[in-house]
């Protein structure tokens, strides 16, 4: 009889001890576990797409005002080669197959402008000029809206217990 | 203090709830100002066609930039919403933390 009982202690002993290590174990990982969905900010491709805009909008503002102004293969290959340096930064990041593709879809829109610059006979439309402007804009203001917001994160104040509602 | 399921799920709920309110708002503003500046430059190169200012290979590839800047704002808007559920979670996940080192009255958790 003792035998037995000394022998149903020892379960509850051992099973209390799984019990508690498991919930300690669950409580480390709770401590490493926060959890990331997407890249951090990156300043270089903040920059460098912001440098790519000014640079754009300087050869949009030459069409506009001298819309003879002729296709300048040069403007091309600088734009070019900026994106796809940004492009192999954002490749090589973690977490960053989303701004990835925007800085590929923005090389492709770049590619279309190029083709219509290039078989447009001169004076230039000055129309045209403002319809790509404003895509290139939109694609732009795109990638900053996201940079800007992991730029952000982690800065509000962490929420606490007191502010948090409960209902009954 | 014992934990209370029903107590520390709503305040997990009370900790995600704010962050994914805020955060809808502000993706639902930049993807109408956006959206909406497509839809304007959209119509505007149909009038350009129309009017014989441009021809319709231009307008086509000026159409496909259009095109390419909406999937760059969906684009933008995804990345948000990931944003958006990481913070919503890791707050909750905060809120944890708190609730069980109270309860258990020491610092389980670091």
């Amino acid at each position: 009889m003792r035998a037995i009982q000394r022998a149903d202690f020892q379960l509850r002993k051992r099973t209390s001890v799984i019990a508690i290590s498991a919930f300690v174990f669950v409580a480390l990982l709770l401590v490493g576990c926060t959890v990331r969905f997407i890249g951090d900010y990156d300043d270089t491709i903040d920059k460098g797409v912001t440098d790519v805009q000014q640079k754009a909008e300087l050869y949009f503002s030459k069409l506009q005002s001298s819309p003879n102004t002729p296709y300048d293969q040069g403007f091309y290959d600088d734009i070019n080669a900026r994106l796809a340096v940004l492009k192999s930064r954002a490749a090589s990041l973690p977490k960053y197959p989303i701004i990835l593709e925007q800085l590929t879809n923005l090389k492709s829109q770049f590619a279309k402008f190029q083709e219509l610059d290039k078989s447009s006979p001169r004076p230039f439309p000055s129309v045209a000029v403002a319809a790509a402007e404003s895509a290139i804009a939109v694609s732009v203001e795109s990638i900053l809206k996201l940079e800007l917001a992991l730029k952000a994160r982690g800065q509000a104040p962490p929420p606490s217990l007191t502010n948090a509602k409960t209902s009954k | 203090m014992a934990l209370d399921v029903g107590t520390l799920a709503n305040q997990m709920l009370g900790a995600a709830l704010p962050i994914l309110k805020k955060n809808a708002q502000d993706a639902e503003s930049f993807a109408k100002a956006e959206f909406t500046k497509i839809a304007q430059t959209i119509v505007s190169i149909g009038e350009q066609v129309a009017a014989g200012q441009i021809n319709q290979q231009q307008a086509t590839l000026l159409v496909d930039m259009q095109k390419i800047a909406s999937r760059n704002v969906l684009l933008c808007l995804q990345g948000l919403s990931l944003l958006m559920a990481e913070e919503a979670i890791n707050a909750a996940l905060s809120v944890v933390k708190t609730a069980v080192n109270t309860a258990l009255k020491f610092p389980l958790i670091a």
